[in-house]
């Protein structure tokens, strides 16, 4: 328990833990702030003043029909058919309303952005943890004091997944309850059942799920590499050639459901449950009904496997590493 | 006395591009309670791979090795707690305070937080306790390393290169302080190339080159191995100096004439040739024993001397034979 005391006082110690938080929640709050900001709720009056507006162009509309719009259109040479004054249908007070942030339809749309900037963060809080301690030499001291090196990887590993379990529950419930005083004061929060609030839930844990993946993976590729470097450069290489480049070779290679490559993808499976992915390598024709390309569907448990297996992989290769390699 | 650390046939051999190196090789150490223990070589002899597989961070290839009676690396996290030490330069977080840094290593260690403050007030870094560690000079860097050491109030100090950036006061203050803890039972091996340090604060010695152990035991009778047993005679009146070699060379004893002295070799008791002269009105102003010094015995037995007009790279020390070894007196424990 010392050394799992000592780690936790450790990872919050340190600036790039403090900063990293502080940057993801500001830009938490700016993307919150831009949504609180750019909705309205539609009230009685905001809808009479609307529905107002809507009167007071078609009326102007109309005056403008008569006084030159409609000898424009008949000198023209069109259909006389086609020259129709304006309509009141065209003209709807909802169409003049700010947009109104409705809590259930946005969530989980919403849900994502949280997931992502913290998934990020703890990516590098995780990599730094691990990585700034073996280049500066503070892993090698700290091994003089605690000679089991497994166990003081696996404590480190699981100090700083209990220290992102609480940043993402703390988050989640500050992003969730962010956008419900959104929808009450600027929208709705109608349609909230208790299975509605249950499925939220379930999603937030998934978004913590995610978050503790991304962590892992920081923290054992850094352990690998022994400095945060690595870890932060195969981040790199993977975006730039493992995602740009790779999408755009399968695009041209025309490969099937190439999209199933790409990460992004299997966040928002594991997120929003499931994700439709369509196959336009093949010959597709579009018809009134849409186009006839085949799709398949990926779920959360296919991309949930795909992540476990491959933090187990590499947390493996990071134990292994430590146990066997020598520490100079 | 009981023994504190025991090292046996330690052999440890690192694979590279450049093809395998041998940095020990049957390396054989012994340190008993309440020595201080000085631990000697050149650079890349193996010091430092010693102590690092000492401590569990290498893995060595073969050889035993005993800490308070216990077989390491299985039982080192049963000993750990009384095992302090610095392996070559201090190694910390450079963001954290002096003071946090000590106090996680309490924590670390299950060490009241006491001990952070008795700790730097041990080793002078009280006042400067609240300030990030990537301020502090190398020698400062040095000074927490040993207090990290210290926290665990260790009945085995492993010191390496404590000395390293210290300034002359740092260096004399670290002395007295090795002297202290000595006095108080700790056990302390000392890893330095400060020769003159060590032969004033170390009762006994291990020497290594080549992952080898070239000499050990205590410094005294290391130096007496490899004293020259020369003379050193001075006289009042120079012109005695001619003199007084003829009535050494009909007694059969050997002596060179430097400047304005004798070096008279071969003599077992040095009074008999204030005596010898005496007799013959020639007296002596000065007679004194030559003996070695660590240093002239370091280069000696590691090779490592400078050679006018030649550069020696880093790892070339001399090969010493195990029969020379095993015949030279102080090459056996003491």
């Amino acid at each position: 328990m010392s050394l799992v005391k000592a780690e936790n006082r450790r990872l919050f110690k340190r600036r790039m833990t403090k900063w990293s938080l502080v940057i993801g929640v500001l830009i938490l709050a700016a993307i919150f702030a831009g949504i609180f900001f750019s909705h309205q709720k539609s009230t009685p009056q905001a809808i009479a003043a609307a529905e107002a507006q809507a009167e007071q162009q078609y009326q102007q509309a109309i005056k403008d029909w008569e006084t030159r719009d409609k000898a424009l259109c008949e000198s023209s040479g069109r259909p006389a058919e086609t020259c129709v004054p304006p309509q009141r249908e065209w003209f709807q007070g909802e169409h003049l309303l700010p947009p109104s942030f409705s809590f259930k339809g946005a969530f989980g749309d919403l849900l994502i952005i949280w997931a992502a900037i913290m998934a990020m963060i703890a990516f590098l809080i995780g990599a730094t943890f691990v990585g700034a301690e073996w280049s500066s030499g503070a892993m090698m001291n700290l091994l003089t004091w605690r000679p089991k090196r497994m166990s003081v990887l696996g404590t480190k590993l699981g100090v700083l997944l209990g220290g992102m379990t609480i940043v993402g529950v703390v988050t989640f419930a500050l992003w969730t309850g962010g956008l419900w005083l959104t929808g009450q004061y600027r929208g709705d929060t109608n349609g909230m059942t208790s299975g509605t609030w249950q499925s939220f839930g379930l999603s937030g844990l998934r978004g913590i799920g995610m978050i503790l993946l991304f962590a892992t993976l920081g923290f054992t590729i850094a352990s690998i590499g022994r400095h945060t470097a690595l870890a932060m450069g195969l981040a790199i290489g993977v975006i730039v050639v493992g995602q740009i480049g790779l999408s755009i070779v399968l695009q041209i290679a025309r490969v099937a459901y190439a999209e199933q490559y790409l990460i992004p993808v299997h966040m928002t499976a594991w997120l929003n449950k499931q994700i439709t992915l369509t196959d336009y390598s093949g010959s597709v024709s579009c018809g009134p009904n849409g186009c006839d390309a085949p799709q398949k569907v990926l779920t959360y448990t296919d991309s949930g496997l795909l992540g476990l297996g491959l933090a187990l992989v590499i947390a493996a290769i990071a134990f292994w590493s430590i146990r066997r390699r020598d520490i100079a | 006395m009981s023994s504190v650390l025991e090292i046996n046939g330690l052999r440890k051999t690192y694979r590279s591009r450049g093809g395998p190196r041998r940095a020990l090789d049957s390396f054989d150490m012994h340190v008993e309670a309440g020595q201080v223990h000085g631990f000697l070589g050149p650079n890349g002899s193996g010091k430092t791979t010693t102590l690092r597989t000492l401590l569990g961070l290498i893995r060595a290839d073969g050889g035993e090795m005993r800490v308070f009676g216990q077989e390491l690396p299985a039982a080192l996290p049963q000993v750990i707690h009384q095992l302090g030490a610095i392996v070559e330069s201090p190694q910390f977080f450079g963001n954290f305070t002096a003071r946090d840094t000590l106090s996680l290593l309490c924590d670390a260690g299950n060490l009241p937080q006491s001990r952070v403050d008795w700790a730097f007030e041990l080793v002078g870094l009280r006042e400067r306790a609240k300030e990030r560690v990537k301020t502090y000079s190398l020698g400062m860097k040095q000074r927490l390393a040993v207090a990290s050491a210290l926290l665990k109030q260790p009945r085995l100090l492993i010191l390496d290169e404590p000395a390293n950036g210290l300034d002359p006061g740092g260096i004399r203050e670290m002395r007295e302080m090795m002297a202290t803890l000595s006095a108080g039972g700790m056990t302390v091996v000392l890893s330095s190339h400060i020769l003159s340090e060590i032969q004033i604060i170390c009762d006994h010695v291990t020497i290594i080159s080549l992952g080898r152990r070239v000499a050990a035991g205590p410094v005294s009778e290391v130096l007496a191995a490899y004293s020259t047993g020369q003379v050193r005679v001075a006289f009042e009146t120079p012109a005695d100096l001619e003199a007084a070699g003829q009535v050494l060379s009909a007694a059969g004893i050997g002596y060179q004439k430097n400047n304005g002295h004798l070096l008279v070799s071969g003599v077992d008791k040095p009074a008999s040739i204030s005596r010898m002269l005496a007799e013959r009105q020639l007296y002596v102003s000065e007679l004194t024993p030559v003996g070695a010094d660590l240093e002239s015995v370091f280069l000696e037995l590691t090779g490592t001397a400078p050679v006018p007009g030649q550069h020696r790279p880093v790892d070339q020390s001399v090969k010493v034979s195990s029969e020379a070894n095993e015949a030279n007196p102080a090459g056996a424990q003491a």
